[in-house]
């Protein structure tokens, strides 16, 4: 053991595991329990999230007409969606997905599940502070589930709980309170989260384990962490301000007309909340880009391309991603040379994303591709990533968004980006770690039908959105076709719903397929290394690991992506090294001075 | 590689380096020390967004109002705030002797400090609800638009931190009259003391002066 390596095993000691079942898998400090609270919790409000977009859908394709099977079981006696209720159903499809499905899963699964076993540590920094995250974040879900049962039903402004439809004045009822609320305290869940992301992959490196030798997930985690940190306490004093104005009367966001004297202004929520918004983002995809350039990289057994200018064009995506926020109020009445600032800055992120859409691109270039569910997941995201980004270009133009803003080509563009491609990463990850979390195989057949039906699903649900907005249909309408203009787009908006059916009943493949895998008596267990990865999870300890993830901290000797190798083949056999293995004979003799 | 020496074969081996200033060496945070301070610094940086964030919602509602403060508005007070000021700068001197003493193991003069930062804290939010009855009973209420919702969210804001920390450091004073505050824990509220006296430093200046 060399010097640096008994440092790093003094301070972070061997603790036996808890024997008893709360302190195991409830009130659990052990970062892999965590993750995958995280991942029930999150991927169970994917469910609830999915199933109110039906309800959208069906809305979209046939308005007034009463939703079959739970359609009187939800909304009493006709079983047609009110326009109240439909209010409530996007707000919270919405405000569901982004900040109780995607985030914990893409950001508590994999942050708390990946960060300490990939940079070869036993445990996050701060594992308490990580266990108050967890719970934090189930009351702020609690809060959300009892706004459904609020009078007047839960929040109905949107998910971007504009002002002030927001406040009193648009809506009354106690369940935009209970919405303002929960997004308060989620945001203090994942601010908590993201301090012990951030101190953790600082300080907790294993020896040897330098900047340069970070997994790209663990860069993607870590930017997003820093997004966080910064950003998400912006979203909380907006959503503080809202519920004083709400609940004591304060003013800074009603208007003059509904205040008693003077008065705020809606437009300064638009601002709060987007400072923090646009950054949302890219927290939401951030983590996406690190695990596909990892996965494709092993999938394609090459080292990723250019390794180092996909982190450098993170890190300037990361920055640039804090600039550009106000595109999204270019018709709030913003000074025309403000809103020029903003669109260039906003162009100008498509630089650094294209660098990493092409070292994606030529990392798979003549590799040798093994069609593996995630890869095929990793592929298609760099598909949805590609039109979602490319569509961003029109609206990030001031002169096209003034047409296009508040139309379905919105919507499409940002369910590429956010919904589609963050989901997909999502699954990436999930098929590729699950055996490092469950010690079982997804079954690859049952994995290549949830990849198609998703993947084509997706794609067909927003392709037909954007095509909607091209052609003038605004977003959010109860009834779109009571205007005459978009009544042409019957047919289409049908045929979207069809595709979002088939895609919500694809899921029910990889429903099938976890419960099966993690609760079939017939499977076997996975090997410790299914993918023949070289990152620490994978090659430095166990598969699952155990509570203490490593019995000895290993000491990292080369960078993440040693596929491939000739000279590593001759030594091995294999085609791949792991971050901290030795090679026979051939190790660095730096490394070889300090073994006993 | 200051903290490791050389053995005779090359190789690496813990133990400390020659220091040249032993005093200097010690107070140095290192191991989980240093992580706990990291992580702290972490913590403070997202905690000034948020007020950076409503100091930003402040000026984007003063610039946009036709007076400020309305006219009819009763005038804040400068002098008590400015007493408060004070208060707040000593409790801020009486905490940084507290982490000196802490830090060369002294618990007792470092408790006594502490007790003494933790006093002038409650001085401050005494003075602070004095100020606050005089002006609702002058008509400066909550609801009466954005000049006192400025007011009075900030300040309750700052005051809501003020008493966490107040209650940290009576909690550490104690714990340190009994021999059992570690430094870092010191150390770091000390840290969240200064952060809450620098926000109350420009809370003061922009709502009350300027």
């Amino acid at each position: 053991m060399t010097p640096a390596q008994a440092l790093m095993e003094a301070a972070q000691p061997i603790h036996p595991p808890p024997t008893s079942f709360w302190r195991r898998y409830v009130f659990s400090i052990d970062h892999k329990v965590i993750a995958k609270q995280f991942l029930w919790a999150g991927l169970l409000f994917l469910l609830v999230g999915g199933a109110l977009a039906m309800l959208i859908r069906w809305q979209w394709a046939f308005p007034y007409r009463p939703v079959p099977i739970v359609g009187r079981l939800l909304f009493g006696g006709s079983g047609v969606i009110g326009p109240a209720t439909y209010q409530q159903i996007f707000t919270t499809h919405g405000l569901g997905m982004i900040f109780f499905a995607v985030t914990p899963v893409l950001i508590g699964t994999f942050g708390n599940f990946l960060i300490p076993l990939m940079i070869g540590a036993r445990d996050m920094a701060f594992p308490r502070l990580n266990m108050a995250s967890f719970w934090t974040f189930l009351l702020s879900q609690l809060l959300v589930l009892a706004s459904f049962f609020a009078d007047l039903g839960s929040g109905g402004a949107g998910w971007t709980t504009y002002a002030p439809l927001s406040t009193n004045v648009g809506m009354p009822g106690r369940g935009q309170t209970l919405i303002v609320a929960a997004i308060f305290v989620t945001g203090v869940s994942s601010t908590m989260g993201a301090i012990n992301y951030v101190t953790t992959v600082i300080r907790l490196r294993a020896p040897g384990m330098t900047w340069m030798r970070l997994p790209l997930t663990i860069w993607g985690l870590w930017l997003t962490a820093i997004l966080n940190v910064l950003f998400v306490p912006v979203l909380g004093s907006a959503a503080l301000l809202l519920l004083l104005d709400r609940e004591l009367g304060t003013q800074f966001f009603q208007a003059s007309a509904s205040a008693v004297r003077g008065g705020g202004d809606p437009i300064l929520y638009q601002h709060l909340f987007w400072i923090f918004g646009h950054p949302e983002v890219y927290i939401m995809i951030l983590p996406a880009w690190g695990i596909v350039g990892d996965v494709l990289a092993f999938f394609a057994r090459k080292p990723h391309h250019w390794y180092r200018g996909t982190v450098g064009a993170m890190v300037v995506v990361t920055v640039l991603s804090a600039m550009v926020y106000g595109h999204h109020m270019f018709i709030t009445g913003m000074s025309p040379l403000l809103g020029e600032g903003f669109m260039f800055f906003t162009l100008l992120i498509s630089g650094p994303s294209m660098i990493v859409v092409l070292n994606w691109v030529l990392t798979v270039w003549k590799g040798s591709l093994h069609f593996d569910t995630p890869l095929l997941f990793a592929l298609a995201l760099v598909f949805v990533f590609g039109v979602g980004g490319l569509t961003g270009l029109f609206l990030g133009d001031v002169s096209m968004d003034l047409y296009l803003h508040d139309t379905m080509f919105v919507v499409g563009h940002f369910h590429f980006t956010m919904a589609a491609a963050s989901f997909i990463g999502v699954m990436t990850g999930i098929y590729f770690w699950f055996p490092a979390m469950f010690g079982r195989k997804l079954d690859e057949r049952l994995g290549k039908a949830h990849f198609w039906f998703t993947f084509l699903g997706l794609t067909l649900v927003f392709g037909g959105q954007l095509l909607a907005g091209w052609a003038g249909q605004q977003r959010r309408l109860f009834d779109p076709f009571q205007y005459t203009f978009i009544q042409g787009l019957r047919g289409l908006n049908r045929w979207t719903s069809y595709s979002a059916f088939a895609l919500f009943a694809g899921q029910f493949f990889f429903v099938a397929n976890f419960f099966k895998t993690l609760f079939g008596r017939r499977v076997a267990p996975a090997s410790a290394n299914p993918w023949q990865a070289t990152t620490l999870e994978w090659t430095a300890t166990t598969s699952p690991p155990p509570f203490h993830n490593f019995d000895h901290i290993p000491e990292v000797v080369r960078g993440p992506h040693e596929l491939s190798n000739p000279e590593v083949r001759r030594l091995t056999g294999r085609d791949f090294a792991g971050q901290a293995e030795a090679l026979p004979g051939g190790g660095a003799p730096a490394l070889a001075a300090g073994r006993p | 590689m200051s903290s490791r020496g050389i053995a005779q074969d090359g190789a690496l081996v813990p133990g400390p380096a020659p220091v040249q200033d032993l005093a200097r060496y010690r107070r140095q945070p290192r191991g989980a020390e240093r992580t706990a301070h990291v992580g702290m610094a972490v913590f403070l940086g997202s905690w000034v967004m948020l007020f950076v964030a409503l100091f930003f919602a402040y000026a984007f509602v003063r610039a946009s109002a036709d007076a400020w403060p309305p006219a009819g508005t009763p005038p804040l007070p400068r002098l008590l705030p400015g007493l408060n000021t004070l208060a707040l700068a000593a409790s801020a001197v009486a905490m940084v002797r507290a982490v000196r003493a802490q830090d060369v193991g002294r618990s007792r003069s470092a408790s006594n400090a502490l007790a003494v930062a933790a006093a002038l804290g409650a001085i401050f939010l005494a003075l602070q609800a004095v100020v606050w009855v005089g002006l609702w009973r002058q008509g400066l209420v909550l609801s009466g638009g954005p000049y006192p919702s400025v007011f009075y969210a900030f300040t309750a804001l700052h005051a809501l931190h003020v008493l966490v920390g107040l209650a940290a450091l009576a909690w550490l004073a104690a714990r340190a009259r009994a021999g059992a505050a570690p430094r870092t824990t010191v150390r770091l509220w000390g840290w969240y003391w200064h952060a809450v006296g620098a926000l109350w430093a420009a809370l003061y200046v922009t709502v009350y002066l300027a």
